[in-house]
């Protein structure tokens, strides 16, 4: 870990606990059991929702806490297209060092679990960054990531930040 | 030796006959010759020796313990006459002399050093007034003799005698010394070696030694820098070690110790509060701070009158932390929350000042305009450190008068905040969050102010309904109906039924229905409490027979589309369903009377509308109606006295010999005098027939002692079983009888033996091997005669398994032969009929019994059998049964299992496959890399696994998800070496899995593939060591 440390005291907020989507789910009959719904032959797109349980549990490189947590990534900050993600997050303060860093776990976490006909291009939410532009171009350039993940000792500190990722907002 | 116990002989001859053994020159023999004695003396009885016998073998062995050769028998010898309550002080003198002069620990080895300790031990027990005489002689002594000790058992014993020592000599010009030979253990990083045969732990020896140094005060100043530097220099286990040791001693050390050095151990454990290593370790500097303080202000708490008479840590702590609370939102306002909360649970007058300084400070910056955007924060804090408030009061004075509680004073000006709170729709959760912490501190509020927080709750149900679902209103309302259901029962239910339609609205209408669903799971959370259940079992009736018997004008528009009418109708009744399951949960006693209230307009809602469905169209007959409802009237009738059950068990068998239902039915519909619906006859209405699911809700829950009135009990199971096969138009209709017929089976078997060996005979042979029935009806048999079986199981019936085995014969059948196989399994799984909350007679283990005979012979079937249909049959009846029993049922037999199983995963059923998989699942938790079962079998498993994730080959979404669960656990079971070779492929092929239409197979490929990206030699490795750890540790 660096020895600067960009925010000392983040403002945390608590996760929300379900998904969107789920609470508007109804039908005319009342039924516990889900379990049928899952054979039924109805296809589920993948949807923000979705993208954003990928990556709500990354932890950030400099507190104890997920992005959810920090409010730097939120479903609403994801786009989907057919073949294409937009995410954008925001960096806890504006001269955050770290945010490459968070882009990158972001990237990292995409890539693997993503299907490849997704297009995914990162942004830092506008505004959001003194130096916007070169941390945009940094994360999306392909040359870039693929030289960063090349690296040993910044894929370490990725796959630390990767750590509990499949947790997926369950633990508050 | 005998000779000795039985007066025979004396020590005095032995020792003359051992004579020049004991007096020899020569080291050998003299070794052989007190060797011998010190086993005799140490197998005496030990009345046998009496004073003068004591002395001589004392001063003997004490004289040996000068030679190297003699020493390790003659402290065996001694450890024997130390146990002696006869010696004199002379003797125990010379002992502990003997030992003090001679015996050089360094030099000899952990087992005879463990002798000294024992002999010590044992004097300590029995002349411990001897050993105080000597003061400080025994002291430096000990302390010599003990300095340097290494083994653990040693040190157990040692720790023991110290803290005897500690508590009970005078030690003053000794307190260095001592600290020292027992503070160079703290904190003690022994971990047990494997196999260790003295069983002894980190944690034994952690308290041993905690005793040791919290069994003085002498310690305390010398002690205290000593866990400092521990604290902020240990790793994980020291600090919480460490910790834990201080939460200890710190009472002991008293509070003039603990006043001193509270700056300093605050500090260190601030550090530990606000940047915790862990969960747990926050945790524990909580508790020590809590310790802290209430070791220092415990004693003068009679002398605190004044808030301002708060001195010293706690004051300092608080202002520290309310300054950091100037910043609510930020990090460090939580552990800052935490820290006075904990303070809360310390003594009266610290949480009385913690209260008079932060709960005005938060409500100031609730109200400061310039703080608006941290007003959620703000309120969660507030809400936080009034929950820790009402829980401190808890244990000891439950019905404390207003005034005692801390938070009284400033309670109106709380309650203010959080109304204010509770009008923003971003800070409402909080608020009702603080709400429910204030309403549920027992004793605070006044009525009036309760019926204020109601009210306003009220108004945000009504301001908005759609936000309502929210389960934090419900909390509130639910705390306060505990105990003044008054309010809520004048305020709130009157609204949320005055919401309620007297008609369901149309089939299009979405946003009318979710309001509809969202006001009854209300009333479900709310209405649990007595009055509260009552009234809303009084107005959902009444609602009910509203929609089911519509008026003329109503009926026509109902008739047209009754869907959305059943439907609304359903919830209703799902909704009573859900509160009566909360109110046996909570183990209710007003269950029992809506026998007669509830349960009788049931029946007659539907018996009405039976009557009446010839004429019009009717909701009530709707299967899904009658299902529910007999969920309800099975919770009430479980829930009867024997004595009650037998009144009401009157008019239920007239209902079902004869089909009269006026006894049991009254409510608002007539029903005639004689009509009657005559169920079990082939002459009645088909649909009319439904109505025995109701009547078998009554019967499954009857006690075994209630009985119905019948006139010949075989004759009427029989009647059911041809009922089923015969008559009966619907899965619903044959599975009611079939409950019926197993529940009475299961509580009568005793008296119906002749009924079940004409089953065997005669039902067997005739319904179900015979061939020329057709396949639909032979079906219906065998699942007849898993109920049957079920029964006779679960009561360990003699007869349980013949029924069983008799399956097997079936087995080669074309027809049947799979349903008989699977049937295998399910007589064995549970189900909601036969359990003790219906007073079924139910024995332990049965489910082991059947597995132990019924597993062998399927694995036997299984691999030997020559005829393939009946191998197949058996692999079915092992994959069915095995989704049903606990795995230590089948974990013996696992390596004869899984070459079947995989054999398993061919079958073309998909369930059958996914019981496989959760089979393998299962076995997967106690396996570990260093012993895997299956990583011979991992080519085979990997490759039918990726088979069966993905959508083009398997449709089956359980299938695919239960495969790709396995696909993840395998990296952490099997060796990284075995699996490498199929890393590549595995993560090629999961990719495209990752575009599954289902989303929650998706969910599985990712973590599935996120665990083989992750697997290498390295990950295998540390997940070895754990593994070693966890077992071994």
């Amino acid at each position: 870990m660096p020895g600067e440390i960009f925010n000392p005291n983040p403002v945390v907020f608590s996760a929300p606990k379900a998904r969107q989507s789920d609470l508007l789910a109804h039908s005319l009959w009342i039924n516990d059991a889900s379990a049928s719904e899952d054979e039924a032959d109805e296809f589920e797109a993948i949807d923000q929702d979705e993208i954003f349980d990928l990556i709500r549990s990354i932890y950030d490189p400099e507190h104890p806490n997920t992005l959810e947590e920090l409010r730097v990534v939120s479903a609403p900050q994801v786009t989907v297209g057919a073949n294409h993600i937009k995410v954008e997050f925001t960096p806890t303060v504006p001269h955050c060092g770290m945010s490459t860093l968070i882009g990158l776990c972001i990237r990292v976490r995409l890539l693997r679990s993503l299907p490849e006909r997704f297009k995914v291009d990162i942004f830092v939410q506008p505004g959001s960054h003194q130096s916007e532009n070169a941390v945009n171009k940094q994360l999306n350039d392909k040359e870039r990531v693929a030289a960063a993940l090349e690296n040993p000792v910044l894929l370490d500190t990725v796959e630390q930040c990767l750590a509990n990722v499949g947790a997926r907002g369950t633990l508050v | 030796m005998a000779d000795i116990s039985e007066d025979r002989t004396t020590l005095i001859n032995v020792v003359k006959a051992l004579g020049e053994y004991l007096t020899s020159e020569e080291s050998d023999t003299l070794q052989k010759g007190v060797e011998l004695l010190a086993l005799i003396v140490a197998r005496s009885p030990k009345e046998k020796l009496n004073r003068q016998s004591a002395r001589v073998l004392t001063s003997f062995f004490v004289g040996k313990l000068d030679d190297t050769a003699t020493i390790k028998p003659a402290l065996a010898g001694i450890a024997s006459v130390a146990l002696l309550p006869l010696l004199t002080p002379a003797e125990v003198t010379s002992i502990v002399e003997g030992l003090f002069q001679h015996v050089k620990m360094k030099a000899i080895v952990q087992d005879v050093r463990f002798k000294v300790f024992s002999i010590i031990d044992s004097l300590m027990a029995y002349h411990r007034g001897v050993l105080k005489s000597m003061g400080t002689r025994f002291i430096t002594g000990y302390i010599s003799l003990a300095e340097g000790e290494k083994d653990p058992r040693n040190l157990m014993v040692a720790f023991a005698i110290a803290r005897v020592i500690l508590i009970e000599f005078d030690f003053p010009a000794h307190v260095e010394s001592m600290f020292n030979t027992l503070f160079c253990y703290f904190p003690i990083t022994f971990r047990p070696p494997p196999n260790d045969k003295y069983g002894i732990t980190t944690e034994d020896l952690r308290m041993a030694l905690r005793g040791c140094l919290g069994a003085t005060p002498a310690f305390g100043p010398l002690a205290i820098p000593v866990f400092l530097e521990k604290i902020s220099a240990g790793s994980r286990a020291t600090k919480k070690d460490t910790l834990q040791t201080i939460s200890a001693c710190l009472p002991v050390y008293g509070s003039a110790l603990a006043r001193v050095s509270a700056r300093k151990l605050w500090n260190a454990l601030k550090l530990e509060i606000f940047q915790p290593v862990d969960a747990e370790t926050e945790e524990e500097a909580l508790k020590t701070t809590q310790v802290l303080v209430k070791t220092i202000y415990l004693d003068e708490e009679a002398a605190v009158e004044q808030n301002e008479d708060v001195q010293g840590l706690a004051r300092d702590a608080c202002e520290e932390c309310i300054n950091i609370l100037k910043e609510p939102e930020k990090s460090q306002a939580r552990p800052a929350t935490k820290i006075l909360c904990a303070f809360m649970s310390t003594t009266p007058s610290v949480a009385r000042y913690t209260i008079s300084q932060a709960v005005p400070h938060l409500c100031r910056l609730f109200h400061n305009p310039d703080e608006i955007s941290s007003r959620p924060a703000t309120l969660v804090l507030l809400a936080d450190l009034i929950s820790a408030a009402r829980d401190s009061m808890l244990p000891e004075k439950v019905q404390a008068a207003e005034a005692d509680l801390p938070l009284a004073p400033y309670k109106d000006e709380v309650l203010g905040v959080f109304s204010v709170g509770l009008t923003s729709a971003i800070t409402r959760s909080m608020a009702l969050a603080g709400l429910k912490a204030i309403a549920s501190t027992r004793g605070l509020l006044s009525d009036d102010e309760l019926g204020f927080i109601v009210h306003n709750v009220d108004q945000i149900i009504e301001g908005n309904p759609s936000e309502f679902v929210d389960q934090s209103i419900l909390d509130v309302l639910s705390s306060i109906s505990e105990y003044a259901p008054r309010f809520v029962a004048e305020q709130t239910l009157p609204l949320l039924f005055s919401s309620l339609p007297d008609q369901a609205p149309s089939r299009q209408s979405v946003s009318e229905r979710t309001k509809i669903w969202q006001t009854l799971n209300a009333l479900k959370n709310l209405c649990i409490q007595q009055e509260l259940f009552e009234s809303l079992v009084i107005r959902l009736t009444t609602k009910l027979d509203l929609l089911c018997f519509p008026a003329s004008e109503q009926a026509q528009v109902v008739a047209r589309d009754t869907e959305p009418s059943a439907a609304y109708a359903h919830m209703i009744l799902k909704t009573l369903a859900q509160a009566l399951v909360t109110k046996v949960k909570k183990e209710h006693l007003d269950i029992p009377k809506y026998i007669d209230r509830l349960v009788p307009s049931i029946f007659n809602l539907f018996v009405a509308s039976e009557y009446l469905s010839s004429e019009k169209v009717m909701i009530a007959t709707e299967p899904r109606l009658i299902e529910i409802a007999a969920e309800i009237i099975t919770l009430v009738v479980q829930s009867l006295p024997v004595q009650r059950q037998r009144s009401y068990i009157i008019g239920l068998s007239k209902a079902i010999t004869t089909g009269n239902f006026k006894d049991i039915g009254q409510g608002f519909q007539r029903i005639g005098n004689d009509r009657e619906l005559p169920i079990f006859n082939p002459s009645g209405v088909p649909r009319q027939r439904n109505l025995v699911v109701l009547l078998a809700a009554c019967v499954i829950s009857l006690h075994k002692e209630v009985r119905l009135v019948l006139e010949n009990l075989a004759n009427f199971l029989d009647m059911l079983l041809n009922w089923v096969l015969d008559i009966a138009d619907n899965d619903l209709q044959r599975y009611s009888a079939l409950h019926i017929v197993a529940s009475t089976l299961n509580k009568q078997a005793n008296e119906l033996d002749s009924f079940l060996a004409d089953k065997l005979d005669v039902y067997w042979s005739t319904f179900i091997l015979n061939s020329n029935l057709p396949k639909e009806r032979r079906i219906w048999a065998i699942k007849s005669w898993i109920w049957i079986s079920k029964a006779l199981l679960v009561r360990k019936h003699p007869l349980a398994l013949t029924f069983t085995e008799r399956l097997y014969d079936a087995f080669g059948d074309e027809s049947i032969g799979w349903e008989a196989s699977k049937a295998v399994g399910e007589i064995v799984s549970a189900d909601a009929i036969l359990t003790k909350a219906n007073h079924a007679e139910i024995k332990v283990l049965f489910v082991q019994k059947y597995v132990g005979a019924i597993l062998p012979s399927l694995i036997r079937f299984a691999k030997n059998s020559d005829e393939s249909s009946r191998q197949t049959a058996s692999l079915v009846a092992l994959t069915s049964m095995i989704r049903f029993i606990p795995r230590a049922a089948y974990a013996h037999q696992m390596p004869l299992l899984i070459p079947l199983l995989l054999r398993g995963l061919d079958l073309p059923d998909a369930d059958i496959r996914s019981n496989v998989i959760d089979t393998f699942l299962a076995a997967a938790e106690g396996e570990s890399p260093g012993k895997s079962l299956i990583s011979e079998h991992s080519v085979t498993l990997v490759n039918s696994m990726l088979k069966n994730s993905k959508v083009g080959e398997m449709t089956s979404t359980k299938v695919r998800v239960a495969a790709l669960r396995y696909l993840a656990v395998l990296p952490n079971i099997v060796r990284y070496d075995v699996l490498h070779p199929y890393k590549a492929t595995v993560l090629r092929e999961l990719a495209t899995v990752l575009d599954d239409p289902k989303r929650s197979v998706r969910k599985e490929a990712v973590d599935a593939r996120t665990n083989w990206w992750d697997a290498s030699v390295f990950r295998s490795l540390m997940v070895l060591i754990y593994f070693r750890f966890k077992y071994k540790g």
